[in-house]
């Protein structure tokens, strides 16, 4: 037989045990491709918008090349560990090892261009199908059109044949290294050797968890107020970070064997065959992979908290213009106003109408602050607030000693900290009227170009606003002193309405704001943003599925001398079966969990800057995450079912 | 008491076209209480026996009844309920499982039966003290010894206390001190316990300690041998001389 017979018998033979190798490549060089297709597309051009955009996807493919690399680097060592023997045999007979380096690359390059090609062709297929996706959630209309892109071809080929060099540079270190003997001994010794439990592994067991609530506990407080300067936010992040991961590696290496140690040591020695497939091998699995494992969690942990917070902002898009616009149109001159209106009439459409006088006043509240503002941008003796008078809103009654403060957010909340009552100082040009507090409001009354985009707004008696108009510090004040709220009666008009607002050009003034474009504009933004993380956190996921199903692939062939001894023991195949059911419950749950805990409290402790509602797109993007992540374990429990029938 | 009986049992391999008869009527009887080692050359169809016998593998024909239970003829599950209340099982390759403790694995058979944990424990004591093993209970496999490890099986086979144990080379990967270790426990577990042992092995002086001796050339049982009140040495010249006679390769002219 000639080397090139037998190549091809080699690749044909591979072609069928090897499936899961070639199914990494295909889907990774599709979704590679699908979304270096979308980069160059025009058609995405107005999706992306601003430079912004386009550099979020730039980062993006990159992020999408490390991803795709480690997927295929870690199916390529499954796939060289487990044809050691043939290699090994190879050497017997004496071939060199260049030789079998040689026929490895060859057969490696069939298999890996062939299946780059295919993959090309799907992701081909399905990129007009992202690309309609995508349109829809960032509200774009267009065309989607399918398009071959030449620069698309070209990346994705340059990519991939990067990858393909290093792989075989990687196969032929293992081939130089690996002496004959050891070839067909690898298989048995890639596990790490059995040992009990050592008193620093319980060191570190413990230390794990410690760590990681450690984390937790000050990213708990990242913004509650602990941390005010730039630098110190900065620290805090930077320790999060580490002690989060650090813990979570420790967590996997000694928290985990510790944890079922305890478990076991309970039971003292008698264990039911549901302990003995799970408990027993994950104590000593675990540990060995705490560093595939860490790196799987935390990256899901990114992936579920990225998601979650695009999706909070896409979520509360409509909200948070809302609370930017109060009405649906606002406008600050009189006679603008006037040109808008008549133009809504001239259409048949009917309005209501709201003119709030609203000044600007510099307000020291040092008083009621909760925190101190030691090196904080604002002067907390001189803020410049928008203040209006009682008249302008429908319920307020105050006594013209008393304040009341409207408008104050949930970022607020977090950031200015205040008390509900207490002194505090208005001052005008000439004079300093003091005042008490009696309130804070979270409704908006006038629109975020009075109030500094989101500072509360005074509510203060009608004489003191006459006061305090008489006298106007003028440096402080705006160009407009009043605001002028338009709300459109019948909803189905409003985006007639707002067609209007464009067509007089209002659109361009900045301190003209429209909720329909404000909303739109942040769905826009931010539909892009959950699109590129989306996609991102999709390919993590199923590589990350992936990666688990390859390793408890490996693990079944590894076990498999354990199930036939369990079998001739007399333990039927249900019995095994549901062993390995609550064993992948922990293999896949574990990293899982963890990764669901670390991403609530990172989005938990800044999902306020974001948007106004934290439970539902969290919990949705959560259950979505889970689901698609438990096929993965129902697929491994499918294939050990396999397995243990063979066993016997 | 009989405790196992084969009657005409036929063991092949292969297809149709290629058909390899490895058992080819091979009647067998051990009594209660026996200490039986089967002989015979490689190749010879001693494992494919012990398989059939302890139900693992189907036979192509006849009948193996076993403490008045047809076995032959039993589904997956009924056998593998079979197997965990009647039949007890030593490897040559120990077949422990390494991620479970010497106590772990020896108790795996009791925990399937569901017994008591009070009781568990307490049998394992006993075997564990018999075999001489206490000391290792909460080691890992490969942390102990070969003679420990094959120790620790014969445990895992006796806790139960099983109708039947079957021992497929036992004393294969063992050095001589750890084998004669092994098989004295064996024998005084098969004396003590009235346990039945059935034994398949090449090594005369692993035989010797038996209480009879069967054969086995190509598929038949070829002739046994009874120690009787014969001392082991004596009775292990005799092994000898028959595996002599036994040969491995037919002398033909």
């Amino acid at each position: 037989m000639s080397i090139n017979q037998l190549i091809f018998r080699n690749l044909k033979k591979n072609l069928k045990n090897y499936y899961l190798y070639v199914f990494a490549l295909i889907f990774s060089a599709a979704l590679y491709f699908a979304f270096v297709t979308l980069q160059y597309d025009p058609a995405m051009d107005p999706t992306k918008g601003s430079i912004k955009g386009a550099a979020a996807i730039k980062a993006a493919s990159i992020l999408l090349v490390a991803i795709v690399s480690i997927f295929i680097f870690y199916a390529n060592t499954i796939f060289i560990k487990r044809r050691s023997k043939e290699i090994g045999l190879f050497q017997l007979i004496g071939m060199t090892k260049n030789k079998i380096f040689n026929i490895l690359i060859v057969e490696n390059f069939f298999l890996y261009f062939g299946s780059l090609f295919l993959g090309i062709f799907a992701g081909f297929s399905v990129s007009k199908l992202i690309i309609m996706i995508l349109f829809k959630i960032t509200g774009v209309e267009g065309i989607a059109t399918l398009r071959l892109s030449t620069n698309a071809l070209i990346q994705t080929l340059i990519v991939f044949c990067a990858i393909y060099l290093f792989i075989m540079s990687m196969n032929y270190v293992f081939i130089k290294r690996q002496s004959i003997l050891s070839l067909f001994a690898v298989k048995s010794s890639t596990e790490a050797k059995i040992k009990k439990v050592s008193i620093l592994e319980m060191i570190i067991g413990i230390a794990g968890i410690g760590f990681i609530l450690i984390g937790y506990y000050i990213s708990s407080k990242l913004f509650g107020g602990d941390f005010v300067t730039m630098n110190e936010l900065l620290i805090a992040m930077v320790i999060i970070l580490a002690s989060v991961i650090v813990g979570t590696y420790l967590f996997y290496k000694g928290s985990v064997s510790f944890i079922f140690h305890i478990i076991r040591k309970k039971k003292n020695g008698y264990l039911n065959i549901n302990e003995v497939l799970s408990l027993s091998t994950i104590m000593f699995r675990m540990k060995s992979n705490a560093v595939l494992l860490t790196v799987i969690t935390t990256v899901s942990a990114l992936a579920i908290g990225l998601l979650s917070l695009s999706y909070i902002s896409y979520y509360s898009a409509e909200k948070s213009a809302e609370n930017y616009v109060p009405a649906e149109f606002s406008i600050t001159n009189i006679e603008d106003a006037k040109r808008f209106k008549e133009a809504l009439l001239a259409k048949d459409i009917k309005y209501s109408e709201e003119i709030i006088d609203v000044i600007q006043v510099d307000v020291n509240v040092e008083n009621i602050l909760d925190m101190s503002m030691e090196g904080m941008l604002v002067d907390p003796n001189l803020m410049t607030l928008a203040v209006i008078s009682e008249k302008s809103t429908k319920d307020t009654q105050l006594s013209p000693g008393e304040t009341l403060f409207t408008g104050y957010s949930d970022v607020n909340q977090k950031f200015m900290p205040l008390d509900d009552s207490g002194s505090i100082e208005l001052k005008s040009q000439h004079e300093v009227i003091p005042q008490q507090l009696v309130g804070l409001k979270k409704d908006t009354i006038v629109s975020g170009f009075f109030s500094y985009g989101g500072l509360p707004v005074a509510i203060v008696d009608e004489t003191v606003f006459q006061r305090l108009k008489d006298d106007l510090d003028p440096s402080i004040q705006k160009k407009a002193s009043v605001y002028i709220g338009i709300d459109i009666l019948d909803q189905d008009q409003i985006k007639a309405a707002n067609d209007i607002f464009k067509e007089i050009g209002f659109t361009n003034i900045k301190s003209y704001d429209s909720r329909l474009e404000t909303s739109n504009y942040q769905k826009q933004n931010m539909g892009l943003m959950m699109f590129v993380v989306g996609f991102l956190g999709l390919t993590f996921l199923i590589t990350s599925g992936c990666i688990l199903y390859f390793k408890q692939m490996d693990e079944s062939e590894d076990e498999r001398p354990s199930y036939t001894i369990l079998r001739k023991l007399g333990f039927t195949q249900g019995d095994l079966i549901k062993g390995i059911q609550v064993k992948q419950v922990f293999n896949f749950g574990i990293p899982l969990v963890v990764g669901l805990c670390h991403s609530y409290f990172a989005v938990q402790s800044g999902w306020f800057f974001f948007g106004s509602e934290l439970w539902t797109p969290m919990i949705l993007v959560m259950v979505l995450y889970t689901g698609l992540y438990s096929i993965f374990g129902v697929l491994s429990v499918l294939h050990y079912k396999k397995v243990i029938k063979e066993a016997l | 008491m009989v405790i196992l009986e084969a009657n005409k049992i036929h063991k092949s391999y292969g297809n149709k076209f290629n058909k390899q008869e490895v058992l080819s009527g091979l009647d067998m009887v051990i009594e209660e209480g026996e200490f039986v080692s089967i002989m015979g050359a490689s190749g010879s169809g001693k494992t494919t026996l012990l398989n059939v016998l302890s139900s693992i593998d189907k036979i192509s024909n006849g009948t193996i009844t076993i403490q008045g239970t047809e076995i032959s003829q039993m589904k997956e599950k009924e056998l593998a309920e079979f197997r965990k209340n009647h039949l007890g099982f030593v490897f040559q390759d120990y077949n422990l499982l390494d991620t479970l403790t010497v106590k772990e694995n020896i108790l795996l058979p009791l925990s399937i039966t569901k017994m008591p944990k009070k009781e568990a424990n307490q049998k394992f004591v006993e075997v564990a003290t018999e075999l001489g093993i206490y000391d290792v209970k909460d080691k890992y496999p490969n942390q102990i010894s070969g003679g420990q490890k094959q120790r620790t099986s014969a445990a895992r086979a006796f806790i139960h206390e099983p109708s039947i144990i079957f021992a497929d080379e036992p004393t294969g990967a063992l050095d001589s001190k750890s084998a004669s270790d092994l098989l004295n426990k064996l024998s005084e577990l098969n004396l003590k316990r009235k346990a039945t042992i059935v034994m398949v092995t090449h090594d005369p002086v692993a035989a010797s300690y038996c209480s009879r001796v069967i054969f086995i050339k190509d598929g038949r049982i070829y002739t046994q041998l009874n120690k009787g009140e014969e001392t082991r040495q004596t009775f292990f010249k005799d092994i000898m001389k028959t595996q002599g006679v036994l040969g491995g390769v037919q002398n033909e002219h």
